[in-house]
């Protein structure tokens, strides 16, 4: 029993770095139907930025964790103006291609400017602390009340506020949209930069307790996303929150029982599973927001 | 890495008209061109970017000294990423394009293993300098491959060595394997096994081995944690000890399990990760730099002065050292035809900062490795040992 709920509490923090990363890319599919292959890029320059300033600037790990997030969203800022604007109503292939191309750019412009070694993630509260008897770090209590406030955030955004509306009605209806005077090419932007930001903040959260920083740190994290959007339904934030946490737990549970070697099974088998016999994801037909 | 047609049609342009315009007598006459097989890019890039700042120094040292047989080397790098595909990609490349008579290469035994039969086929000399599989040798030699040598220690030895300090030194009975997913890792718990049945009291609880990219290992060290393991034995990657070392710190396992093993536990940054945890880890190594022999001491000195004063690790030592001893097996050969060197190489009695090495009938070296433990944070050298391996008959 003791060894359950250790696994549980284990894939709840698992699970919600992979909500974080995941509300992004699911929103952008919403707006634009393409799947940004290059979503996993973001959490790793989020990651690479916090580690240079506190590296090369020693700056605070506090402050660190904003200009992370503000320097990826720099670069997404203009990622977005010049290559996923343009995919406003263009063929599916060219959302792929572009973004498989943006992922590779970043990788490659990344192990070019410091190396492809991993690098230690210098900062962070990692000091443990004990909760019923299960030794975490700080840092992972911080991960997991961000990714509540995140969420509540996000929903009460598309619900309530001007920018939410925009966006839940450019992902039901684009030319429905353009008539009736929004700017759709703004609302993408818009929603581009949020949901890459979710994701560099979620590699800044998760850097300190996953130690390493590299190039190459987001495509697993990218395959992992699909497995999480499809899960809880393209589009749907609310359902890639219950996704992500139930990847999560299940994969800790097989890492604890059949073994390590079988964690990242788990989401390509979900993610099969879904595709064959609930491609519309678990929790809904329709409801996108 | 996507290749299309016209970026291999104009690589291939290129190349035919680099050879065109290059003299012949430059590209054959005056330099020696040794391959050199390592990841550069990917989880274990640590690995090949000591490796090639270690094997240009000694490049550098025997060029200064006028070359070999009056020929200057020229290292010839690949990068194999850790991926046998890609580490046959580069070999490929070596032989064809670059034509290198010889190959150091590669840490990883995977890529090693991959290797192997395009050296044999090529007839290309292969000196490993860094893959401790122990099949590399068991196949190599009177095992089959004629043009693999390896001068490295093999896990066969080290799993017996770390197994026997830690059952009768340290008193563990209880382990769990967290090792990584790899020819080596996997090849390393192998060996373990093989040598268990040896202490009746010890057993192995668990065994896990880890994706190269992993890390998340909260999930099995909650296992072994509840399981009661006192060690945990981990032949891993370097890049990954402190990663696994800092989640035992969070989880309160520090002074209750010891990691046993090798994944560069000696190392002042993977220390520093958490100190508490690597306390009490034991380690067989290669070498070290705090090996106090003349010869290790200077290499480390001349190491940090040709790199901004960055401490040597082991895959920096190994690479010097090969291609060190490459170069005396091509003098005592006074030829270089591969077949003359090679059969140089394997007659050879060479002077290594750790003690002579020579080669046994399946081309592995006999030289001595350093068993060592973290202590107070630093590592305390508990001694060496020879490593020769007693083949089983039927591996002869």
């Amino acid at each position: 029993m003791e060894f359950v709920l250790e696994q549980v509490v284990n894939g709840l923090i698992t699970g919600s770095m992979y909500a974080l990363v995941a509300a992004g890319m699911t929103m952008i599919f919403g707006v634009l139907r393409a799947i940004n292959f290059a979503h996993g890029e973001y959490y790793m320059l989020g990651t690479f930025a916090a580690w240079y300033v506190i590296e090369r600037l020693s700056i605070d790990y506090s402050v660190a964790i904003i200009l992370g997030v503000f320097i990826a969203a720099l670069i997404a800022a203009v990622i977005g103006r010049f290559v996923m604007q343009r995919l406003i109503g263009a063929p599916f292939q060219a959302g792929v291609l572009a973004t498989i191309g943006i992922s590779l750019i970043l990788q490659n412009s990344v192990i070019l400017a410091f190396g492809g070694g991993y690098k230690v993630f210098p900062g962070g509260w990692i000091e443990p602390v004990e909760i019923f008897g299960l030794g975490m770090a700080q840092q992972r209590i911080v991960l997991i009340v961000v990714a509540v406030v995140v969420f509540a955030s996000l929903e009460w955004m598309v619900r309530a506020t001007r920018m939410g509306k925009s966006i839940r009605a450019v992902s039901q209806n684009i030319e429905c949209c353009q008539v009736n005077g929004i700017d759709v090419e703004k609302v993408v932007w818009r929603t581009f930069l949020l949901g890459t930001a979710l994701a560099a903040l979620s590699g800044v959260l998760t850097a300190p307790v996953n130690v390493s920083v590299y190039g190459g740190m987001g495509e697993s994290i990218t395959l992992k996303t699909f497995a999480v959007i499809v899960m809880g339904g393209m589009g749907n934030v609310r359902g890639t929150l219950f996704a992500g946490v139930l990847l999560g737990i299940v994969e800790s549970l097989v890492a604890g029982t059949l073994g390590l070697q079988y964690r990242d099974s788990v989401g390509f088998i979900a993610l099969l599973l879904m595709l064959m016999l609930r491609p519309q994801g678990l929790f809904s037909q329709k409801a996108r927001f | 890495m996507i290749r299309t047609p016209i970026r291999t049609l104009t690589a291939l342009a290129a190349l035919a008209m680099s050879s065109f315009f290059t003299p012949a007598a430059f590209a054959q006459g005056e330099v020696l061109k040794i391959g050199l097989v390592s990841p550069q890019s990917g989880a274990n890039a640590r690995y090949g970017a000591f490796a090639n700042k270690g094997a240009n120094l000694a490049a550098k040292e025997i060029n200064a000294a006028g070359g070999v047989l009056g020929k200057k080397i020229e290292l010839v790098p690949g990068d194999s990423q850790c991926v046998p595909a890609e580490g046959v990609a580069a070999t490929q490349r070596l032989i064809t394009f670059d034509k290198a008579p010889i190959i150091i290469g590669d840490v990883c035994s995977s890529v090693t293993l991959a290797m192997q039969p395009l050296a044999e086929e090529a007839k290309v000399l292969l000196v490993n300098a860094a893959s401790s599989n122990p099949d590399i040798t068991y196949k190599s030699g009177v095992g089959g491959y004629k043009w693999t040598f390896r001068n490295y220690p093999t896990d066969e030895v080290r799993a017996a060595v770390v197994l026997d300090h830690s059952v009768k030194n340290r008193g563990f009975k209880k382990f769990a394997v967290l090792s990584v997913d790899s020819d080596y890792g996997r090849g390393a718990i192998k060996f373990t096994k093989k040598y268990l049945p040896k202490y009746p009291d010890a057993q192995i609880l668990s065994e896990d081995y880890y994706k190269e990219a992993e890390t998340d290992f909260r999930p099995v060290l909650s296992k072994i944690r509840l399981s009661g393991a006192q060690a945990i034995i981990m032949y891993g990657q370097a890049d990954t000890t402190p990663i696994v070392a800092r989640q035992m710190l969070e989880m309160g396992l520090a002074g209750k399990v010891a990691l046993v093993g090798n994944g560069e536990f000696n190392a002042k940054s993977t220390i520093a990760a958490a100190p508490k945890v690597m306390n009490g880890a034991v380690e067989a190594a290669a070498w070290l730099p705090e090996w106090q022999g003349p010869k290790s001491l200077k290499f480390v000195e001349d190491y940090k002065s040709a790199y901004g004063g960055e401490m040597p690790n082991n895959h920096a030592y190994v690479h010097w050292e090969t291609l060190h001893l490459v170069a005396a097996a091509i003098k005592a050969a006074n030829s270089l035809k591969n077949e003359d060197v090679r059969n140089a190489l394997s007659k050879i009695k060479y002077e290594s900062a750790m003690g002579t090495v020579t080669f046994d009938d399946h081309n592995q070296a006999v030289l001595p490795m350093v068993l060592l433990e973290v202590a107070d944070g630093k590592p305390v050298i508990k001694g060496a040992i020879t490593t020769k391996v007693e083949y089983p008959a039927a591996a002869k």
